[in-house]
């Protein structure tokens, strides 16, 4: 491992065509060609992203599903071979270990994807909790080349370079395929608002990077018809924050539950035992003190992470994260707000720096969705 | 005007550490931030000014500069008056990353100790000097 941190497949391809920042242990490209451009082609075409810093890990087993079913939040049993969910960790308090992507490549075996600063943390975790469970957790994060394709335009660029029929897979869908001649499993999944897929190279080590270049290239040169454009961690960031999903660290952690979070439709409290669900059930009855909510900014101004929310000016929360949205250009931000103040559309004062900047509570997402995201009206 | 790897120095102006450029105009001094600070923020999306009829200080922040991504202060070269701001920089804040040294002004003031508050900012020759020493 170098100094500054642990480089992908790609590195060379990022600092020759990016600017390279740390970020989880890993030298990443924060931008090629710049945050606002890589931002729009992911919502107005596609763009390329070098995801190969997140944790992954395998588990296996006949007790598989009762463990994962244990550990976390959703409702693994209904998780039928190739399908993935959204899903969550928690700690006996119902806070948030980590946030994550399971999928499930068969009866026996899963896939699960979870954040490049937790991947320590993680694996430790599930290793313990296995303890009484008939499993196996292997760490696969350094075989494993991991590139997500998002935007309108991902489908039909990546249909060019796999063999599998694109248009069967609906989202949230998994399926192995032949990556320019490489076995991949792909789900139709992503953290920008937009369609796409995830696609994950096995087999493929750091050290022998050769076939995670050739796949690299082999989308981008699919893409270029639709004016592709590599994206670093800046648009990962904007497009995720538009989209109004949680970046672990930020707008969640081990202090936050994911009612908290109104990320509820990962948490099944009528499934069996899992961890956190007492806490959860307990909280769910007794309603939530703080919420998060989605701000926009009604003037001038940025919101950043830390910037205190009033209301008639009491305080009455605070920001977790906060950008210039390129599609709407203006400031946005998620914030945790005291719940009786969670109502869409109130006004209240984002202080920044000695202003007071008013702002409108806003739903998730932050564009509107019949024009952009998966949802879009094509 | 020098190129020091990529970045440009035009002659003609001062220099101060904290980025920013300094032009002499009579009575009156404009002020704007370099082109290597343009390039260290990228994508410039907001620039908060005081306002006209303020007083900046030599080293104390005045305003900010935000990109996508960083905020960063905006840290006056020269103490003085400001007489003018430009509001077309807040209206288009790209065009800092443009044109820093035009269109990309930020005030001009009138300076209120200049002759010796100009020796503690470095000259033309030094600013190369300077810039050839910034990764």
């Amino acid at each position: 491992m170098d100094e500054q941190g642990k480089k992908t497949h790609l590195y060379r391809f990022h600092a020759q065509n990016g600017k390279i920042v740390p970020f989880a242990g890993f030298q990443m490209p924060v931008s090629y060609k710049g945050i606002i451009p890589e931002h729009m082609a992911v919502r107005t075409g596609v763009g390329l992203f070098d995801v190969t810093h997140m944790g992954r890990v395998v588990v296996t087993g006949t007790n598989a599903e009762a463990f994962l079913n244990y550990v976390t939040t959703n409702d693994v049993a209904r998780l039928v071979p190739l399908t993935a969910h959204y899903s969550v960790m928690c700690n006996e308090e119902g806070g948030i270990k980590d946030d994550f992507v399971l999928s499930r490549q068969k009866e026996d075996r899963f896939f699960m994807v979870y954040n490049a600063a937790n991947r320590l943390k993680n694996f430790q975790w599930l290793t313990k909790q296995a303890a009484n469970y008939s499993v196996n957790i292997t760490d696969v994060s350094d075989d494993v080349a991991m590139f997500a394709v998002q935007g309108p335009k991902a489908e039909e660029t990546l249909q060019k370079v796999v063999t599998k029929d694109l248009s069967e897979i609906a989202r949230f869908k998994c399926s192995w395929t032949k990556l320019s001649g490489f076995d991949a499993f792909m789900s139709r999944t992503g953290y920008t608002g937009e369609d796409g897929f995830e696609v994950f190279i096995h087999n493929t080590p750091i050290s022998n990077p050769r076939n995670a270049i050739v796949a690299w290239n082999t989308i981008l040169e699919a893409g270029k018809e639709f004016n592709i454009e590599p994206c670093g961690l800046g648009a990962r960031d904007t497009l995720r924050l538009e989209a109004g999903m949680c970046l672990y660290g930020n707008d969640i952690d081990e202090n936050v539950t994911p009612l908290e979070a109104r990320i509820s439709f990962v948490v099944k409290l009528k499934k069996e035992d899992f961890i956190g669900k007492e806490a959860l059930i307990k909280q769910k009855t007794h309603g939530v003190e703080k919420k998060r909510v989605g701000l926009k900014v009604l003037e001038s101004g940025i919101p950043r992470f830390k910037h205190e929310v009033f209301k008639d000016r009491m305080k009455i929360g605070y920001i977790t994260s906060g950008t210039f949205s390129p599609l709407l250009k203006r400031g946005i931000a998620m914030a945790y707000i005291q719940s009786k103040y969670a109502v869409i559309d109130e006004i209240v004062h984002v202080k920044i720096r000695s202003k007071q900047i008013k702002a409108q509570l806003i739903k998730f997402p932050f564009y509107d969705p019949g024009q952009y995201g998966h949802t879009r009206k094509k | 005007m020098v190129k020091v790897k990529d970045v440009e120095v035009p002659e003609g102006l001062c220099y101060s550490k904290d980025y920013e450029w300094v032009k002499i105009e009579g009575d009156k001094v404009r002020i704007g931030i370099t082109d290597y600070a343009q390039k260290q923020l990228r994508e410039i999306v907001y620039v908060e000014l005081p306002a006209e009829g303020d007083t900046i200080t030599q080293n104390e922040p005045y305003g900010t500069v935000e990109s996508v991504k960083a905020v960063s202060d905006l840290v006056a070269p020269l103490s003085g008056t400001i007489e003018q701001i430009n509001t077309d920089v807040q209206d288009s804040p790209e065009t800092l990353n443009e044109d820093p040294y035009n269109k990309g002004w930020l005030l001009v003031i009138k300076p209120s100790d200049k002759d010796a508050e100009l020796k503690n900012i470095m000259d033309f020759a030094k600013a190369v000097e300077w810039h050839e020493s910034l990764s």
